[in-house]
């Protein structure tokens, strides 16, 4: 290939042009046509009016050829100008547009130019490249599903000899095959509750691969919400009385709402759980729900020992506990919290935190009225979800100024710091003359490019393809 | 006295359940596998079949068709919405889904309930 060699040059790509096709056209319609119009017209009308005419009219007759010979030479310009653009801006274009439809992620697009040139040249290399960038992107989900899938199998695997583990353990502990001495006990004890424990990261393990392939089990029906809610409070009731907490609930009538209750009670319970855990002794834990718009908004609020706005983001990774909450006192794995973000977001909910160190903190999460048809496959464990919030810190920064901070931890404390809620943002702050349009535009885009996506500004007929070139650059 | 047969491929399970059962005065037989299984019962002609819903060899539904008069109740690491899914549920005599790793306080009971004790 041409590339390899030598290298891509505008010079040489502009000459070729020239070379090929237009030297020739250039040749006829911009010096021998007019050279000749000029030689035939001079010499009839200097021999048939030589005698008859005055001297300033041959002047004017010269005068009459140079300017004609001069709009024959802007016309071939203009001409050779339209040709020249024309082959070299049609394939570019081209090749914009499937480049645009790679960077969306669709790596079966393929162009087709056939200029003979450098551009088919560029061309065929482009699409070997997105050949390859297919077959990487084929490869790339199916180790994607290996991980899944072996997830799920070792989960299993791992989950198989917990049965008689326990069964055993039980059995001893309950005198089946006599009395224990108080050491004997103590020492089960320990054994007992670190066989628990693994079970429920495995557990925990299995959840989360059920997560990630799209396979969590939904099962929608029609439930009163009340009762449900109700009934999970009562059952965490146990261990909030082990720390002498209250469970405070207080709910509005609600609308009958098909939603899968196994689930919802899950993410009620793990969060309930959390707020205990974290709460001091004595304290109250506040339950809610409410109709809100086209979904259920569901709370849980309590007055323990809060989190800043570092770790509001991270406790939804797997495994991050906040490091002073100290594991050892509290125990748990940490995905806890990841399991619920996973059940919520793959029925298109949203979960979030609103906290402050010492003052507590409320966790809500919403679920929307009408069940999703699909469940989506969520990426819990490797998100990149952290990096997004990181890029998007830097462009606020660099974009509001010193402003953009306290924006983005107001619009994170929201949990809207997704695509469609920042584009929204974007346009109120172009409404209230905060950005022009141009800025506004222009952080859409960086918003866009953050996500990875750029398929909404590029539709966006008033972006012109320079303003995406000086965006991306 | 009511016999139980307990059907698991991992005998660690097979032997703790029996130890389980028997403990409540149960006598308890054991097969490895649905073949196993389907030849116990002929000998054993037990009252109750526990059995585990994920084995080699012969598959559990196909097992189960061709056990019409003794209730039967699955034991599995799966959770029940995931048996449901494969379609296992469905037979009258199929009366209960214990889900592994079980509590021993609740296997017992609920042999109890079954076995209408
Ligand atoms: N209500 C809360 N108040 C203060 N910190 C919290 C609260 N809920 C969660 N956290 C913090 O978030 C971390 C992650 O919570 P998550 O529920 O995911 O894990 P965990 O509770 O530690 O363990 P697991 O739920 O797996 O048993 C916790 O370790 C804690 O540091
Ligand atoms: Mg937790």
């Amino acid at each position: 290939m041409v590339w390899d060699d030598e290298g891509f040059s505008l010079k040489k790509l502009l000459f070729s042009k020239i070379n090929r096709k237009l030297t020739f056209l250039f040749a006829i319609v911009g010096l021998v046509a007019p050279a000749l119009a000029l030689f035939f017209f001079y010499n009839i009308s200097v021999s048939i009016l030589s005698d008859s005419l005055p001297a300033e009219q041959s002047v004017m007759l010269e005068t009459t050829a140079a300017i004609i010979i001069t709009l024959l030479l802007a016309i071939d310009a203009g001409v050779i100008g339209f040709f020249v653009s024309r082959s070299i801006s049609k394939p570019i274009k081209e090749l914009y547009m499937v480049t645009k439809e790679v960077q969306k992620g669709n790596f079966n697009v393929r162009t087709n130019i056939k200029t003979g040139d450098e551009i088919e040249e560029l061309s065929v290399a482009f699409n070997n490249t997105t050949t390859a960038l297919a077959k990487l992107d084929t490869e790339r989900k199916e180790i994607d599903n290996a991980k899944s899938e072996f997830l799920s199998i070792t989960s299993h695997e791992l989950r198989s000899p917990m049965t008689p583990m326990k069964a055993q353990l039980q059995m001893l502990e309950g005198g089946y095959f006599g009395k224990l001495t108080k050491k004997q006990k103590d020492s089960l004890k320990i054994v007992v509750r670190n066989a628990d424990r693994l079970d429920k990261i495995i557990v925990d393990f299995l959840e989360v691969s059920r997560i990630e392939a799209a396979r969590l089990k939904f099962a929608f029906k029609e439930t009163n919400i009340k009762d449900l809610v109700e009934e999970t409070v009562e059952f965490m009731n146990g261990f909030a009385k082990e720390k002498n907490v209250t469970l405070d609930l207080k709910i509005d009538k609600l609308p009958i709402i098909e939603l899968d209750p196994d689930r919802t009670s899950q993410v009620l319970r793990n969060l309930i759980n959390n707020a205990i855990k974290f709460s001091k002794n004595k304290s109250k834990i506040e339950i809610r729900a409410k109709h809100v718009d086209d979904h259920i908004l569901f709370s849980v609020r309590d007055y323990g020992c809060g989190m800043n706005s570092e770790d509001q983001i991270r406790i939804f990774e797997p495994f991050y506990q906040v490091e002073d909450h100290s594991v050892r006192k509290h125990g748990g794995t940490g995905l806890g919290l990841t399991i619920c973000r996973g059940i919520v977001e793959s029925q298109k909910g949203k979960i979030w935190v609103e906290s402050k160190p010492e003052s507590g903190s409320t966790f809500y999460f919403i679920v929307p009225l009408k069940p999703v048809e699909e469940i989506e496959p969520i990426k819990v464990l490797f998100s990149p979800r952290n990096k997004i919030e990181r890029k998007l810190k830097e462009e606020f920064k660099s974009i509001l100024g010193p402003l953009g901070m306290g924006e983005f931890n107001e619009l994170k404390g929201k949990n809207a710091l997704w695509k469609e809620d920042l584009f929204k943002y974007v346009t109120s702050l172009t409404r209230q003359h905060i950005l022009n349009e141009e800025q506004g535009k222009f952080f859409k885009n960086r918003i866009g490019i953050v996500f990875g996506n750029e398929k909404d500004v590029i539709n966006d007929k008033n972006v012109t393809p320079t303003s995406i070139f000086e965006v991306v650059k | 006295m009511k016999t139980i047969l307990v059907v698991d491929d991992e005998e660690d399970i097979r032997e703790s359940v029996k130890l389980i059962l028997e403990s409540r005065g149960y006598n308890v037989e054991m097969a490895e596998n649905g073949d196993d299984c389907l030849k116990k019962i002929l000998s054993a002609k037990p009252d109750l079949i526990l059995l585990d819903i994920m084995m080699p060899g012969l598959p559990v539904d196909e097992v189960v068709k061709q056990i019409t008069d003794i209730n039967i109740a699955f034991m599995s690491v799966v959770r029940i919405s995931e048996a449901r899914k494969r379609g296992l549920c469905t037979q009258d005599n199929i009366v209960d889904f214990i889900q592994k790793p079980f509590d021993v306080g609740d296997l017992i009971g609920r042999v109890e309930l079954i076995l209408g004790e």
